[in-house]
């Protein structure tokens, strides 16, 4: 086991420094092959290596999360990817799996890190959804309750109307605003799937809510 | 006719028709396992199976398609591992590509063709595990959700029946008069038809097809291996092998010899053994006087068989020529089959032959079937002579009947309710209700639809509004109990059960509309009241005595427990938000389906 551990550690070193020496460049190139027409196979070709390389460091990703790596060789792992690979749709799924992962580890602040990051890279509209509510449930924690109001404004896809008319009711629930979190949750409950499980908790929120009319 | 061979595009893929049937197959295979004896091929048949399996190929290719688009890709040593690691190709604890080529095979595929599935199969996992497995739910929520979970009401409930208040309640005619008004599809009998039917199916033509003993004796010594033990027999043989690239002269040399040897065996048969020992050119068996030891048909050469299988015991038969060369032979013993063996599947077989010899006439005969009753439309004696089958007659059906089952099938009732079936008492068309099934319907009485008199139903409606009115009553009256009860006054009439405690956690069936209820009260002063009305009907008063709120510790295993449902659920509602979302993103079109008959 502990071989193992060594060979991807250093797997994660040698990925890191070859990509602070080569990054700029390879970049540099593949604008001038993507600019010229003849470079249009190479730049498939180019394309379909990087899936596989990001691929591969996403396995990483997966083994530390698996072996209840520390941290900071997870946050590592997704970094390789946010920054090598930020356009692939691992570097928003790493950034997503390290945000939960560093929540647990109660680092509040490398979770806001890596969802800002996916909502301000990430090209998958759905994704960006997601990490907003995430983004806004750790902000609940640390009583931001404006910012997570803010944050839900946002424009996003119509299935996610329920879930943040929920999320609007948790932040002006903690807030005091009773009448309006209750509304809030009213309208989550209109909008979720109606044979979810998870209406139940967002009925029995609102519930509690009447408790102090 | 002319149905185009997609179903549907999602994002311009095609999903094909072939492939849409195959995934309508594996979710009748589905059903079937899962429902045993009561699958019913009609589950099918209705549009909305149909829809919730189209939809869910749209979402596969879907996700597929998406993963794509993000630039997942499949690792191959991934892809290798995963092939590697399932169990069904492995032999002796290790993976077989021999197995896995032949079970493949079996199932139609290439090798090529199946990793292709499973790395769309590893691109639609990457695709969503990441997501489903990072949810986060604030801390503050899961507190408050555990919280709420946990705490405990000691409750006294007492209930006001309706019962009590049925007979008071008297409901005049003008109130009757107007509900038969205003429920007059209620009292609306349905289209109803009596009918009677012909059914066709395998089962039945097998029954009747004939099969003679002699046919049963055959195929029960041709199939021996299917029936346990088969017969044996222990030979022995000389054996003068005969060159492959020998000359007549040579051969005829040869025969003669063994010509020679044959006699003089016959003379004495005792030295059999010796002989064999001597002369024989079959080394193995010559060792040990030329036996070969039991044997069962199928082990040796044709010729040789045939005659080791025609011989009495002691017997010697030459020469018997094979590839091999000429054979002298000597039958040493018999092993018999077990006689009452051939009893005990006798019946067995027939059914078996019955079945093969129905199932090769099936595709023609129940294409006559269809023929006969199209073409003799008024009448379904024709068929049934023909076939030799019963005409059934129902009961009184409606377009809902369960019962005849063969008949309760959507397009069989659609059929039966068609105008040419009820208006001229035409036969239905031959519909294949279930597989090898068809079966043809004829109405003999009609009763349209009609409106029962007011007369006829007021009984019912007397009975029915006095619940009404007593279901009103007792809310009304519970309400007042709960109101006096919750302003400090006490009530004698009120029959308190045992105090019990009820919580989310410990909720049994029928708990969560009271949870409500005690979530929603105000418990600052106890005892406190609410009260619910219950789906039986009745009014509950509940008293709430105490409230155990307990401390929320973060570390207890059941709060770690609590908060990976509360993701797990949170994460179930925003992989249908993503799915949906990915739904609404892209074209998808469906090709309106058409009826194929």
């Amino acid at each position: 086991m502990s071989a193992y551990d060594f060979e991807e550690q250093e797997k994660i070193d040698r990925l890191k420094a070859w990509w602070s020496a080569n990054g700029a460049t390879l970049l540099l190139t593949i604008v001038v092959f993507a600019a010229a027409v003849v470079g249009t196979r190479l730049w498939n070709h180019y394309k379909g290596e990087q899936a596989q390389q990001a691929a591969d460091l996403y396995t990483v990703l997966q083994q530390q999360v698996e072996k209840g790596s520390e941290l900071v060789k997870i946050t590592d792992a997704a970094q390789l990817l946010t920054q090598g690979f930020p356009e692939s749709g691992y570097a928003s799924r790493a950034a997503l799996i390290a945000a939960h992962s560093a929540v647990q580890a109660g680092n509040n602040q490398s979770a806001r890190d890596m969802l800002q990051w996916v909502l301000d890279h990430t090209e998958e509209p759905e994704v960006k959804d997601l990490a907003r509510i995430r983004l806004a449930n750790v902000l609940v924690d640390e009583g931001k309750y404006d910012q997570v109001l803010s944050l839900l404004n946002a424009q996003h896809g119509a299935s996610f109307t329920g879930l943040y008319a929920d999320l609007r009711g948790d932040a002006l629930a903690a807030s005091g605003k009773t009448d309006e979190a209750r509304a809030a949750y009213q309208k989550a409950l209109d909008s979720l799937d109606t044979q979810g499980a998870y209406r139940n908790v967002v009925q029995m929120k609102l519930d509690v809510l009447r408790e102090h009319q | 006719m002319g149905s185009a061979s997609d179903v549907a595009t999602v994002d311009g893929e095609e999903i094909s028709r072939q492939e849409y049937e195959q995934a309508l197959r594996n979710q009748q295979e589905n059903l079937r396992n899962m429902l045993g004896e009561n699958f019913d091929a009609s589950l099918l048949d209705n549009p909305q199976m149909r829809t919730a399996v189209l939809e869910n190929l749209i979402q596969q290719k879907l996700l597929r398609h998406e993963a794509g688009q993000v630039g997942l890709a499949v690792l191959d040593s991934r892809l290798t591992a995963e092939i590697q690691n399932i169990a069904l190709f492995h032999e002796d604890d290790k993976f077989s590509y021999e197995r896995y080529r032949e079970l493949l095979q079996r199932q139609g595929m290439s090798p090529a063709m199946f990793e292709a599935r499973l790395a769309g199969d590893l691109m639609r996992q990457q695709l969503l595990e990441g997501i489903t497995g990072s949810v986060i739910v604030s801390k503050t929520v899961a507190d408050k959700i555990a919280s709420l979970s946990e705490t405990k009401y000691e409750i006294n409930r007492a209930s006001i029946n309706p019962e009590q208040y049925i007979n008071q309640a008297v409901p005049d005619e003008t109130v009757i008069q107007s509900y038969y008004d205003s429920h007059r599809q209620d009292f609306t009998l349905p289209e109803r038809v009596r009918i009677e039917y012909v059914v066709l199916s395998l089962e039945e033509l097998a029954k009747q097809e004939q099969i003679s003993d002699e046919e049963i004796k055959k195929y029960f010594d041709e199939h021996q291996d299917e029936f346990g033990q088969a017969e044996e027999r222990r030979a022995s043989h000389i054996l003068l092998t005969v060159p492959v690239d020998a000359t007549e002269e040579q051969k005829a040399a040869i025969k003669a010899k063994a010509e020679q040897i044959l006699e003089q065996v016959k003379q004495d048969p005792d030295e059999f053994p010796e002989l064999a020992k001597e002369l024989s050119e079959d080394p193995g068996s010559a060792k040990v006087g030329g036996d070969l030891g039991f044997f069962a048909r199928g082990l040796m050469v044709k010729a040789f068989e045939d005659a080791a299988f025609e011989m009495q015991p002691g017997e010697i038969r030459g020469l018997v020529e094979t590839p091999f060369g000429f054979h002298i032979i000597r039958l040493a013993a018999v092993k018999d089959v077990d006689v009452a063996k051939f009893d005990e599947v006798k019946e067995g077989i027939r059914q078996t032959l019955q079945r093969q010899k129905a199932a090769d006439r099936f595709g023609e005969l129940s294409e006559d079937f269809s023929n006969i009753v199209y073409e003799q439309s008024d009448t379904l004696q024709p068929v049934a002579q023909m076939f030799n089958l019963p005409v059934q007659q129902s009961d009184w059906i409606d377009r809902n009947s369960k019962e005849p089952s063969v008949v309760a099938n959507e397009r069989m009732l659609q059929a039966i309710f068609s105008e040419s079936a009820i208006r001229d008492h035409y036969n239905t068309e031959a519909i294949e209700v279930a597989p090898d099934t068809f079966v043809s319907a004829r109405v003999l009485e009609h009763h349209p639809a009609s409106a029962q008199s007011l007369g006829l139903v007021k009984d019912k409606i007397i009975e029915l509004l006095k619940q009404q009115i007593a279901a009103e009553t007792t809310e009304e009256e519970g309400k007042q109990k709960l109101a006096k009860l919750q302003a400090g006054e006490a009530d004698d009439s009120l029959e308190w059960g045992e105090p019990v405690e009820i919580s989310y956690t410990q909720k049994r069936g029928g708990d969560e509309e009271i949870l409500h209820a005690l979530f929603q009260t105000d418990v600052e002063k106890l005892p406190a009241y609410t009260g619910i009305k219950t789906n039986k009907g009745s009014f509950d008063l509940i008293r709430i005595n105490q409230v155990k709120v307990p401390a929320t510790e973060s570390e207890s295993s059941q709060y770690t427990l609590l908060i990976n449902q509360l993701q797990q659920v949170h994460g179930q509602e925003e992989l249908n938000a993503y799915l949906a979302g990915l739904r609404q993103r892209y074209e998808v079109k469906i090709k309106p389906v058409e009826e194929s008959d």
